[in-house]
């Protein structure tokens, strides 16, 4: 029987091109009609060092990194073992490898699988000829791998062309040998690793991040204030010529205090801003978080998390800055605090993030992770867009002074663009009184703190609170990147006659407490998943009193994925 | 790539305003005599005379004495936090290029906390205006020494002085590449009033440096009026010269000390594709 789904890594040493292999494996899995992800890892080196690409697809949407790989290809043996805790082996892999390369190192052996010679060199090849097409391994094996799953010829050429065509005819061309050579290789080996058919259908090719920066552009955000840090560089970097040829600007701090007060001077200009980074600068940004919920400007912050404290793991993934995002600024601080649900709800988060702050005027931050950010997929378009929610920037003409910051009637009120006459005011971050102007006073102090608490506990975020799957007794809560693993994993338990629901949080804060005893009705287990050692969601949770006393943390520290098999074995 | 004008020249707005049309009737929390007096009479005279509406205006600042001064003035105003003003009113300035945009603080907020964004805003050279009313002290705190204090300064907190040499932060500027740099005196308003509608029709980053006294915490600072005097150094001098010329000057030689011809950072564009181009590059 054809498989529904296969598990690759392309593995090798700096320069191999490991992660060029896996994208055009990708792209054409993706181009015949099939659904995909792909993850990657790297060694300790700042540039060219070894790198893994992660790569699964199949004919149903991915949303999880699988709990085993189906083929290891390794490009090169060269410090490449140093991957093998991240890369699950069995005795039912195959380990693809060219014998010139030498011998399966112990850390890949001992998973027992299979090994299977493929010689990716091709000898008849001239010294002349190898000077200038390269080996190209990579793209060998990429070829080849595409042909064992059955992917069409056109459309790894396709492929090939899509990812080198900007780099000149001659060395797509080169590459697109090196593929068919790959492809023509495959039939030799004997293996059967067909997929089932596709569903051919419209898709995107796109990776957490630049869905984050789709979803902010289509929401309007036309000035970025940032200043690189990984994992979230690549997302400003695919941004920025986009931005800029849709008439916006991004602006590169000289750190993040500068980016996010970049960012409020432009929203408070008028124009929808975002600034975006990860920990460490999230945690520099937190001063004028502050600032911006006092003197009500709204703007987005994404933060892709990475493992952390301090500097932590800069390119590997975690879920522990939540506390940060919910209780980060000081003073009574209320804001509201996103997390997209996967990398194809990044987009309709990010979107919705906009229009959220500019509704309440305040902060949103976008809780994204390195897992989702990073990952590459092939998804159904993203056609959810969320409703837009202007600014409200008239304002009566209540005389002189105006005020900015009435305290009665609606708590959102008026912030008028400057520029525009007869409505003068000044934003201000120390506690003002209604015309804007600093107070110190017990109940103007009071007034002004409650103003800003009703705009957000008078927040209602609807539908878009969150999502859940399935009704069974079993309530599993996840945000982020563990939404895609709970999910697949309650798959596999429902079918297994388990009785499993996932509710996946979208609005962490302020929590969406009324949706969630609806979602949690009937529930007779709670199991709170999370990416970080101190069960972070856990407790918030349960300091709302949103879920029961008994529900239980399944809380561990990052850099390693949920597999889909971790939650079945702790849930079952 | 160069980013310098071919001719740089000063635009000039046109309409009829009085300088009480630009105070907003709020009651300063400044002591009596605060330097910063002068300086806001100056602000209001020079907007008068420059002729843009009070809501075509913005005065962002940071925290201190001197910033509290958006608040006494009848235009847009931001107050920001300690330092950040610079970043904000950079920000405000790049997405709104049609606002007046005028950045205000102390030398606390500017040199200290805030003198990261003090440089890249000189670097980045946008078109705003930066005044900054030194006291060479942190006011608002009462009383320590900033990064303009002479070394020998006694106070609670550097017993003795805080033995450091003060930071030169006109020298800096040009280093850094302001396209402005002046010194004004809080006690000659007039005098101020001119060199701040020279620094808003000159472009690019205009920074006017203004001996701004705090009577309270720095009493002998009433005798910089008889110190100050008009300055000799000339301006038609390059970068390095007049660099030197500024390290080599006493801090008390008052008017336009550098003006430069470095075009401000480039304007955004015109959108030339559309939100279905964007999508249609995730067709694998
Ligand atoms: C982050 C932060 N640190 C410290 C302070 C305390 N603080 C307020 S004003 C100020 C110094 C102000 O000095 P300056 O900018 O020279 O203004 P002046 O009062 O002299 O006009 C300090 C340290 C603060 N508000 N914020
Ligand atoms: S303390 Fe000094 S700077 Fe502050 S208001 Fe008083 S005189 Fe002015
Ligand atoms: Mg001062």
């Amino acid at each position: 029987m054809p498989r529904q789904s296969i598990a690759v890594v392309f593995a090798g040493s700096g320069g191999s091109g490991a992660m060029s292999a896996g994208a055009v494996f990708l792209r054409a899995a993706a181009r015949a009609g099939y659904f995909g992800m792909m993850t990657q890892l790297f060694g300790a080196q700042v540039r060219g060092g070894e790198s893994a690409s992660l790569v699964q697809i199949g004919v149903m949407p991915v949303e999880a990194q699988p709990d085993r790989f189906d083929a290891f290809v390794a490009l090169d043996w060269d410090k490449v073992e140093q991957f093998a805790a991240e890369i699950p082996l069995d005795e039912a892999s195959l380990i693809i490898a060219d014998p010139a390369s030498g011998a399966v190192p112990p850390g890949i052996a001992k998973s027992k699988g299979r090994v299977v010679a493929l010689p990716m060199t091709d000898a008849s090849e001239s010294k002349a000829d190898r000077a200038l097409l390269g080996r190209r391994v990579n793209m060998f094996a990429a070829g080849c791998m595409a042909a064992l799953c059955g992917l069409p010829v056109g459309e790894i050429e396709g492929a090939v062309d899509a990812i080198f065509g900007g780099k000149g005819a001659d060395v797509a061309a080169a590459n697109k040998a090196r593929a068919l050579s790959g492809a023509q290789a495959a039939a030799a080996l004997g293996l059967d690793l067909k997929l089932a058919p596709p569903t051919p259908d419209q898709r995107w090719l796109i990776s957490g991040n630049q869905a984050v920066a789709l979803g902010a552009l289509r929401g309007g955000v036309r000035f970025v204030g940032c200043y690189p840090i990984t994992p979230a560089t690549d997302l400003v970097e695919w941004l920025a010529p986009h931005l800029l040829k849709l008439g916006g600007r991004l602006v590169l701090g000289e750190d993040e205090l500068a980016s996010i007060n970049l960012v409020i001077g432009a929203s408070y200009g008028g124009v929808p801003a975002m600034t975006v980074t990860s920990g460490p600068g999230f945690s520099l940004m937190v001063e004028s978080l502050g600032l911006a919920i006092a003197a009500e400007i709204p703007l987005v912050l994404v933060d892709v998390m990475r493992a952390g404290p301090s500097t932590g793991i800069a390119s590997k993934t975690e879920q522990s800055d939540l506390n940060l995002a919910i209780y980060g600024a000081h003073g009574d601080a209320p804001h509201v605090v996103l997390a997209p649900l996967s990398v194809g709800d990044c987009a309709a988060t990010a979107e919705y993030a906009v229009y959220v702050a500019e509704a309440l005027q305040v902060p949103v931050i976008v809780l994204s992770d390195q897992a989702l950010g990073q990952a590459t997929t092939v998804i159904d378009p993203v056609r959810d867009r969320p409703p837009p929610q202007p600014r409200k920037i008239d304002g009566v003409d209540a005389g002189k002074p105006f005020k900015r910051y009435a305290t009665t009637g609606d708590a959102i009120t008026p912030m008028p663009l400057p520029g525009t006459p007869n409505r003068e005011w000044v934003a201000e971050g120390l506690t003002h009184n209604e015309a804007g102007l600093p107070a110190s006073g017990a109940a103007m102090h009071a007034a002004q703190i409650h103003k800003r608490a009703r705009k957000i506990r008078e927040f209602d975020a609807g539908e878009r609170w969150g999502e859940v799957t399935g009704e069974g007794d079993t309530a599993i809560l996840a945000f982020g990147s563990t939404v895609g693993p709970a999910r697949e994993a309650a798959r596999r338990l429902t079918e297994a006659g388990h009785s499993v629901r996932v509710i996946a949080l979208r609005l962490i804060s302020p929590l969406p407490v009324r949706q969630l005893a609806q979602a949690l009705s009937g529930a007779r287990r709670v199991v709170v998943i999370e990416q970080n050692d101190s069960g972070q969601l856990y407790r918030h949770l349960l300091g709302h009193k949103a879920v029961p006393v008994e529900a239980e943390s399944v809380a561990r520290p990052g850099p390693q994925p949920f597999r889909p098999s971790e939650i079945v074995n702790y849930v079952a | 790539m160069t980013d310098t004008l071919a001719n740089p020249t000063a635009t000039t707005p046109s309409c009829v305003f009085d300088a009480k049309d630009f105070a907003s009737g709020a009651h300063p929390v400044w002591c009596p005599g605060c330097g910063d007096f002068g300086v806001l009479a100056a602000l209001e005279r020079a907007l008068a005379k420059y002729g843009r509406p009070p809501h075509e205006v913005v005065l962002v600042s940071g925290i201190g004495c001197s910033s509290r001064l958006p608040g006494y003035m009848s235009t847009y105003g931001f107050h920001g936090v300690h330092g950040r003003a610079l970043a904000a009113a950079t920000g405000l300035k790049l997405a709104r290029p049609d606002l007046e945009v005028i950045a205000v603080g102390g030398d606390g907020d500017g040199y200290s906390i805030g003198g990261n964004h003090f440089i890249h805003a000189c670097r980045r050279n946008p078109d705003l205006l930066y005044v900054v009313m030194d006291n060479r002290v942190y006011g608002m705190t009462k009383g320590q020494p900033s990064p303009t204090t002479e070394p020998d300064w006694d106070s609670d907190i550097a017993p003795g002085g805080i033995g450091l040499r003060p930071f030169n932060p006109l020298a800096v500027a040009i280093a850094a590449g302001a396209n402005y740099v002046a010194r004004g005196f809080s006690g000659d308003p007039n005098g101020l009033a001119d060199l701040i509608v020279d620094g808003l029709k000159w472009p690019g980053f205009a920074f006017i440096e203004v001996l701004s006294p705090c009577i309270t915490f720095r009493p002998e600072q009433r005798d910089w009026k008889k110190m100050v005097r008009p300055s000799n150094i000339s301006i038609e001098q390059d970068r390095a010269a007049a660099t030197a010329l500024v390290l080599a000057d006493d801090g008390f030689s008052l008017g336009v000390l550098y003006r430069g011809d470095r075009a401000s950072i480039a304007a955004a564009l015109k959108p030339e594709i559309t939100m279905g181009d964007v999508e249609r590059e995730f067709a694998p």
